[in-house]
């Protein structure tokens, strides 16, 4: 009885820690898995995020509500930075380089010392009414600082999906990244719609952020633990899946609580990659990636 | 002469390797004007260069009397100046229907139901009506070069460059493109062909011209070229020799 209490605990657990993890790879589901573009400072950016609401918070605004404030500033910024970028490697053809990538480290570690000498290195927390109190269902017990955020994850991935497969712009955007050339002829500027694409990962940065905040205090390093797991979110459920890097994200997070509870919570770090590494081997496109 | 598309001195190098010009194109409205000429004649080259794909080096494009030279492809496009590719490049992962639904918003097409309508009918002038729901990796290869085609002409324009629309096809879908390419002519559009396919280029073209090495060897009307010396050495002889 131990036994599947733990386990369906685990299972509970993982599902609420994989939706969690969908929504800080959604952005980077965007920005690597349909433009192609290897960000590997969206985690800081959505740590960047989380420090932006916990000030909103510390004025008495509630986390969820400064989350969608502030991703209409933080689309501002991914516009600008993807034009950047744009400039300084795709435009001379150097888009998808290790230049690039360095260019994205750099930008990372940017964000984490600002957030240093802004704030320092001590762990930031938020205030809301629903921190501190826990939903009981049985012998499961899920305080709402996870249930909240986790719930937020299908809504947002939802109104996403809804955006990518039910308006002009949403189409063009899964198409930018393999028919650049083809979109042209058609009249459209691949340059604005990746501009505006990346604005969009940036914006979803800033609701992970308020999600991540919620779930307990930051700091300005944070982000690291997240680098490899979104990737291996977005790999794993096949390069530029929405609603894919949902059920990817829940079956990293449930197989890192099962390890978790029933071996060492020091092997979890491990499961991701594991799971990547098995997934390509079996289907080298990700669980939901079209074959191209 | 009324000239919709003119190009004047048009070249272009790629290193130290000359791929075209200098040359001197006019294309008139409702023409239908072969492109002809043997592989690395720089037909390819041409049409990227009138498209925007690449910039020329050197030349002017003037397209219904503003100098484009300048402009990017999209901006092209919406002026009314399309085009289809060699190799067909649907967008993957999205429906015949959707395929056409990309360009919409940013070629004011309307919205909603309204651009849904407009989009049924390049699909219903195509052919393809019934495959519209239907995934584009679904398609056969006649299908997608009709979908090459219907996503072109979206835009209506009023020049459009169907680049090879008949590579690998069989006669009777060769047929099929090219009654197809015959009605949009009547409706009004000026067609450059290229083609390798020399009896579809002779049946269908009012007037041809001939590259070589980058530069114009021929031009006129279909027998006139036929008939050059210099094509025949060229072009014909060379396909004798097969």
């Amino acid at each position: 009885m131990l036994i599947l209490d733990l386990g369906l605990n685990a299972l509970v657990t993982g599902v609420v820690l994989g939706s969690i993890y969908a929504l800080v790879a959604l952005g980077l589901a965007i920005t690597f898995g349909l433009l192609h573009i290897p960000n590997v400072a969206h985690p800081a950016m959505v740590i960047g995020g989380s420090y932006a609401v916990a000030i909103s918070n510390s004025y008495g605004m509630d986390p969820l509500v400064a989350g969608v404030l502030w991703a209409i500033p933080f689309y501002a910024l991914g516009v600008i930075l993807y034009e950047f970028y744009s400039r300084s490697f795709e435009s001379r053809g150097r888009g998808n380089t290790l230049q690039s990538l360095t260019l994205f480290f750099g930008i990372s570690l940017i964000i984490e010392v600002g957030l240093v000498v802004a704030f320092g290195t001590d762990l930031r927390s938020i205030r809301a009414g629903y921190i501190g109190h826990s939903l009981t269902v049985g012998f499961i017990v899920m305080p709402y600082r996870f249930l909240i955020p986790a719930a937020l994850a299908p809504v947002v991935i939802f109104l996403l999906w809804l955006y990518m497969t039910r308006t002009n712009t949403g189409l063009a955007i899964r198409a930018v990244a393999y028919e650049e050339r083809a979109l042209q002829i058609c009249g459209l500027d691949p340059a604005a719609i990746k501009r505006h694409a990346f604005g969009i990962a940036m914006a979803m940065a800033a609701l992970a952020g308020a999600a991540l905040v919620i779930t307990g205090p930051i700091d300005p390093f944070a982000g690291r633990a997240h680098i490899g797991r979104v990737f291996a979110v977005v790999v794993l459920a096949g390069m530029g899946t929405i609603p894919g890097t949902l059920v990817a994200a829940i079956l990293i997070g449930v197989a890192e609580s099962f390890v978790m509870t029933f071996l060492s919570p020091s092997w979890a770090p491990g499961v991701a990659f594991a799971i990547l590494l098995a997934t390509l081997g079996l289907r080298p496109n990700g669980l939901f990636g079209a074959l191209r | 002469m009324n000239v919709l598309l003119s190009v004047r001195a048009v070249e272009k190098s790629f290193g130290a390797v000359r791929a075209l010009g200098p040359v001197d194109v006019d294309i008139r409205p409702r023409e239908r004007l072969g492109l002809i000429g043997p592989n690395g004649s720089g037909k390819t080259t041409l049409i990227n260069c009138i498209t925007g794909l690449f910039p020329p080096d050197a030349g002017v494009i003037v397209f219904k009397g503003i100098d484009i030279t300048h402009e990017p492809a999209y901006r092209r496009a919406r002026r009314g100046l399309s085009r289809s590719f060699q190799i067909p490049r649907p967008f993957v992962g999205m429906t015949v229907l959707e395929n056409l639904l990309v360009p919409m918003d940013y070629l004011g097409k309307g919205g909603g139901s309204e651009e849904i309508a407009r989009a049924d009918e390049v699909l219903a002038s195509v052919g393809l009506i019934a495959r519209r729901n239907d995934p584009s990796e679904a398609l056969s290869q006649l299908e997608l070069r009709k979908l090459e085609l219907a996503r072109a002409l979206v835009a209506e324009p009023e020049v459009l460059v169907a680049d090879e629309a008949m590579a690998g096809l069989s006669e009777g879908e060769i047929d099929d493109i090219l009654s197809l390419l015959f009605r949009l002519n009547e409706s009004g559009v000026a067609v450059v062909m290229i083609e390798h396919i020399m009896h579809a280029v002779m049946r269908f073209s009012e007037r041809i011209i001939c590259l070589e090495t980058g530069k114009i060897i021929a031009a006129g009307t279909p027998s006139e070229v036929a008939d050059n010396p210099l094509v025949q050495k060229v072009y014909f002889g060379e396909q004798n020799h097969r």
